[in-house]
């Protein structure tokens, strides 16, 4: 007895935006176009033709969604209009539903009302919390720290980051034994080790990014990207240094990874979302509400930033003080959402898959593990 | 009649400067002594042909020669009211020849080449005898016979009687509308692909019945049918009455039938109840609701099953084209009637033709699963569903459908014409055809025949069998490409599915094309001219009856079934059956049959006239006999392409290498000639030859000509027989001067001076 057929599956990841998949006639034009695509790990032609079937299980094990930057030239050779790269987009985003073990995720995807109350609610906790426990308001100086003690909002962070890292990799290790079943153990470590230095390279310079044809949108993301890393390495991790009443010189190395990250999100999102409101390219020519709420909640973080340097600046202690608590109120829902249940995992799952899929091929070089 | 031949060389488009025309005049008058020998500098302007029709008027010439380009251009021009013979010199001799070299002109190739051209083209002027069309003295017809009532039927008659021919219309049911009939909708013909519409058959109905050129005979068959075009004597049997009608041309169109499910076993077709096939779920379409048969529940989940029995060796061994797009149409016609219904399709390769992909696409949209994979099983699952598991090929995954209330099997089509009825009469010429079955080259007539089906539909009454032969899975086409409509009866067109698998729009179209041809056939036969491919031939054979030997070797060989047999065994041509090819001639061992201008002594004339050179003048000849319709013209290409030709060449054109005598083999070695290439069509399954069977039979007979090699002593590597189309002109030169290379290796022709 073979699989069951499951025809409501498509009905189910539509709600991820997978759209228009039942079009597609498995010519696999997608599949020979992609630059990405290789002899082991074929797609998308191979996925879509598992979530046209309602192949659950064999969608879960597939690292192949993981693999693709959506440059959208399979989009745009398609015969048939059924949009494959959407179609992986949104397997993505249904991946992350399923690698989620509290079942957040999924909702967060499936109901737009669901995502904007669960963000208010987080923002308002935020905004109740300062205002029940804020420090001193100091008015004829901006003393931001007398507001808000950085060390009390240290240990908040790490506090924070902690919980999510506890989930976020609660769900890589899902995700790990979806795609890789029993191989997951019998893989050596050494297997494992040998290919962190790979890991390390491409978490940094996503570069099979690169090998797409489209590699400006390999440049926006990698602006995205590392301004979102860095400027998340300042506030969770060197926060003490990061908010401090005194001025940093111009020239002190936080100051210009502050700018860098400032600048490389703006930019990024910018682009980004006159991309999707024009439409100019296949990846921006679908948007799922997740993707504009991840956006406009990263372009109002940096925003909101830099409104605090300037009335920090122009010493202006109370519009610093709301701003602040605004820019809080904005950054934290984000990121307490978003990194574990929703766009941002990538930032892990993706490294992650190819960590897994280059060791496996690498022990099943070696002959330790068969196909 | 005196021979007063007119020669007229033009020296336009290069013949000039490669030829030295005044030399061939002297050639011309020294040999043949024609009336007039001119030449032109430009033969096909109004000056140039007035020039010639002058002659003609002043009554010094009876017969022309035209010494100038291919007989395959400007044949509008020089058209002649006296035989008129066309010298090829411009595409065979100036353009694929280097010039001739004028200090040396008497040794020169070009110059030799284009001398023996005007002798074996005088040589063939002076033996071609004038032409009259055929006429008979029998009654002439022109009313068209339209064989099954359907809507290719239907369709046809209306188009014929449209054009103004009087249409005989006989169905076999007792009303019209054939396969249609059971039909709840059709899959709209274009531009509107994704709808479905009624069939259309009261519309079709409705017209025959207004035009009062038709005659429809209903509940009724043919009994019989004899004669020719423009004068088959057609027997109509309506219940106890036979009607007898005269008859131009016949359109075949008994359509198809679905292939019989109750051999589907193995898809649980007469197993389970509720496997079903196209035909039982339109009949449930036509009533509103699909439900299941075994217990009337309405179906919620339905699966297809494409190629049931199609492009299976066990069972139908071709793809029947439509029943994709009547699977998709009959998708459709589920999702409307039931919304939240599913349904599968198992499929081989979806086959939905022309735009007819975008009810494909459409149905995909309305989630229609499609699955391409082999049925591993299939069996009821308990609970009343049915459990199908498959392969799906694309992702390699076992998979399981279940809960399945009704299977569909998408079976394909049999023409009517591959089913065969046992009748008293085939019956009985069954058993007379075994008493005197010749046994003598009985491969041979097998080849020439085809096979024929009795199936009871138009009762021929031909020497050859009493149906059409089938070119392939009993359909009755002669080329599926080159040639449709085409059977290999002249003046019976076949048309819609009897013709080929296709879906009712296509056979609307197909109706009309067959129509068109029985037209074309009614008007050419009664003006006495050829059929397709010959069109307008005006030549028809002669039978020197008083010479013939009843071997009935032409009877047999005769593709087109052209020719009956008296009781004494004598053949009896009707020439207005007949397509012109010549495979008779070719046949005839006592060469009585012949054209007024192509015979075998003609052939053998012209041959003679070559110019054979001495053997130590190291000029062999090669005589290559080239089919006129593929060979001859990729002949031309060479010169048109200016590409070279061997200068030891002489080309005759042949109607079809099956009208090839083998004593022109024996006359061309016994002059000299060193070897003879055979130019034909592609022969064989595949084969392209425009008599089906011409380029086969004389594959047969050369391979007998070893006796009269050994008989001359000489090798039967000098004959050889290559298959060329017209794009192989390229190719040509190669094959020619590999030719050339063996006939080396043997050194002359050891007949050479006798």
């Amino acid at each position: 007895m073979g699989v069951r057929v499951n025809p409501n599956l498509i009905k189910d990841l539509k709600k991820f935006g997978v759209k228009d998949s039942t079009k597609c006639f498995n010519c696999g034009n997608c599949t020979a176009v992609c630059p990405l695509s290789t002899e082991e790990t074929p797609f998308p032609r191979k996925v879509i033709r598992y979530l046209q079937l309602g192949l659950e299980d064999s969608l879960i094990k597939s690292p192949e969604p993981w693999l693709c930057y959506y440059c959208g030239e399979c989009s745009t050779t398609c015969p048939r209009g059924a949009d494959p790269g959407e179609a992986m987009m949104g397997l993505r985003r249904y991946l992350t539903s399923k690698y989620d073990w509290t079942g957040f995720s999924r909702k967060f995807y499936t109901s737009e009302a669901f995502e904007i109350i669960s963000i208010s609610i987080v923002a308002i906790l935020v905004g109740l919390a300062f205002y029940l426990f804020h420090g001193e308001v100091i008015t004829d100086r901006v003393a931001l720290n007398s507001f808000a003690n950085n060390h009390v909002i240290e240990i908040a962070d790490l506090i924070m980051g902690g919980i999510l890292s506890i989930i976020l990799l609660s769900n890589v290790f899902r995700m790990a034994k979806f795609i890789l079943g029993d191989k997951l153990f019998k893989i050596p470590i050494p297997v494992y080790i040998s290919e962190i230095k790979n890991l390390i390279i491409h978490t940094i310079t996503q570069k099979r990014f690169s090998e797409c044809e489209d590699r400006f949108q390999w440049i926006i993301h990698l602006f995205i990207m590392t301004g979102y890393a860095s400027v998340f390495f300042l506030v969770v991790v060197c926060i003490r240094w990061f908010q401090r009443d005194e001025i940093l010189p111009f020239f002190h190395p936080i100051r210009l990874i502050g700018y860098y990250s400032t600048c490389a999100i703006l930019y990024g999102t910018t682009y980004a979302m006159i991309g999707r409101l024009k439409k100019v390219k296949p990846v921006y020519k679908n948007s799922h509400p997740t993707d504009w709420m991840f956006l406009i909640l990263l372009w109002l973080t940096t925003f909101s930033g830099i409104l605090i340097h300037f009335t920090r600046l122009l010493e202006m202690p109370l519009s610093t003080y709301v701003i602040y608590v605004i820019h809080m109120m904005i950054a934290v829902p984000m990121l307490v959402l978003e990194v574990p249940f929703a766009k941002w995992a990538h930032l892990a799952y993706r490294p992650m898959v190819i960590f897994l899929t280059n060791a496996k091929a690498k022990a099943k070089e070696a002959g330790i593990i068969t196909d | 009649m005196d021979n007063k031949t007119g020669l007229y060389i033009c020296t336009g488009c290069g013949i000039g400067e490669a030829i030295d025309a005044d030399r061939l005049i002297d050639i011309a008058n020294e040999d043949f002594s024609p009336s007039i020998c001119k030449t032109h500098s430009c033969l096909c302007s109004p000056e140039g042909v007035e020039s010639v029709k002058a002659d003609i008027d002043a009554g010094s010439v009876n017969k022309v020669g035209i010494a100038a380009c291919s007989s395959r251009v400007m044949y509008d021009v020089f058209d002649f009211t006296i035989p008129t013979e066309r010298i090829n010199i411009r595409e065979q001799v100036a353009w694929s020849q280097p010039p001739a070299d004028r200090e040396n002109i008497e040794d020169d190739d070009t110059q030799m080449m284009a001398e023996d051209y005007i002798r074996m083209g005088l040589a063939k002027t002076d033996n071609v005898l004038p032409l009259e069309p055929f006429k008979s003295e029998a009654e002439y017809a022109e009313a068209i016979l339209v064989v099954g009532g359907g809507i290719t039927g239907m369709s046809a008659a209306i188009d014929a009687s449209r054009a103004g021919y009087p249409v005989v219309l006989v169905e076999k049911a007792d009303e019209l509308g054939g396969w249609a009939l059971k039909l709840y909708k059709k899959p709209s013909p274009p531009p509107h692909y994704t709808k479905i519409s009624d069939p259309g058959v009261k519309e079709l109905v409705e017209d025959v019945a207004k035009a009062s050129n038709i005659k429809v005979y209903t509940g009724a068959v043919i009994k019989e049918i004899s004669g020719a075009p423009c004068m088959f004597d057609v027997t109509i049997q309506k219940g106890t009455e036979t009607h007898d009608e005269r008859i131009g041309a016949i359109v075949l169109a008994t359509g198809a039938v679905p292939y019989d499910a109750s051999k589907l076993g193995h898809l649980g077709y007469g197993n389970i109840p509720n496997v079903i096939d196209h035909e039982q779920f339109e009949a449930m379409a036509k009533k509103g609701a699909i439900n299941r048969p075994s217990d009337n529940k309405r179906a919620g989940c339905i699966a297809f099953i494409q190629c049931a029995g199609s492009r299976d060796e066990d069972h139908l061994n071709y793809c029947s084209a439509t029943c994709c797009v009547e699977s998709l149409k009959q998708a459709k016609i589920f999702k409307e009637l039931n919304p939240d219904g599913q349904v599968y399709v198992l499929y081989k390769d979806i086959r939905a033709h022309g735009h007819y992909e975008l009810l494909y696409k459409e149905m995909q949209n309305k989630g229609v699963i499609f699955i391409k994979g082999d049925i591993d099983s299939i069996s009821e699952n308990g609970s009343g569903g049915i459990k199908i598991d498959t392969k799906d090929f694309l992702s390699q995954t076992d998979i399981t459908l279940d809960m399945l209330d009704l299977v569909v099997l998408a079976t394909g089509m049999v023409p009517t014409t591959s089913i065969e009825i046992e009748t008293e009469k085939n019956q009985e010429e069954d058993n007379s055809e075994k008493t005197d079955a010749p046994a003598k080259d009985a491969p041979l007539e097998n080849m020439a025949t085809g096979k024929i089906i009795a199936s009871n539909i138009l009762n021929l009454n031909y020497r050859q069998g009493p149906e059409l032969p089938e070119l392939k899975y009993g359909f009755p086409d002669s080329h599926f490409i080159c040639f449709p409509y085409e059977t290999r009866r002249t003046g019976i067109y076949a048309a819609g599915s009897v013709r080929a698998p296709m879906d009712i729009s296509q056979a609307i179209d197909d109706a009309g094309g067959a129509a068109l041809k029985a037209i074309q056939c009614v008007e050419l036969s009664k003006k006495g001219l050829a059929v397709h491919p010959r069109a307008n031939d005006i030549s028809y054979p002669d039978f020197d009856m008083s010479r013939c030997t009843q071997c009935k070797r032409c009877t047999e060989e005769c593709p087109f079934g052209a020719i009956n047999e008296d009781e004494k065994l004598n053949p009896l041509p009707n020439p207005t059956r007949c397509r012109r090819c010549g495979i008779c001639m070719g046949a005839c061992p006592e060469r009585i049959i012949s054209f007024k201008n192509y015979s075998v002594p003609l052939v053998g004339n012209m041959l003679k006239a070559i110019n054979v050179p001495e053997e130590f003048d190291e000029k062999p000849r090669i005589l290559i006999l080239a089919c006129e319709n593929d060979a001859y013209p990729a002949l031309d290409m060479v010169g048109i392409n200016r590409l070279q030709l061997s200068p030891w060449i002489r080309v005759i054109s042949v109607r079809c290498l099956g009208s090839m005598n083998l004593i022109w083999i024996a006359d061309s070695l016994s002059a000299g000639i060193d070897g003879v290439l055979l130019l034909g069509c592609k022969h064989g399954d595949d084969y392209q030859c425009h008599f089906i069977q011409g380029s086969t039979l004389a594959d047969i007979r050369l391979s007998k000509i070893s006796e009269t090699l050994d008989r001359l002593a000489l090798e039967s590597e000098r004959v050889r027989m290559l298959e060329v189309s017209i794009t192989d002109f390229d190719k040509l030169p190669g094959m020619i001067k590999d030719f050339e290379d063996t006939l080396e290796e043997l050194g002359p022709n050891p007949m050479k001076g006798f």
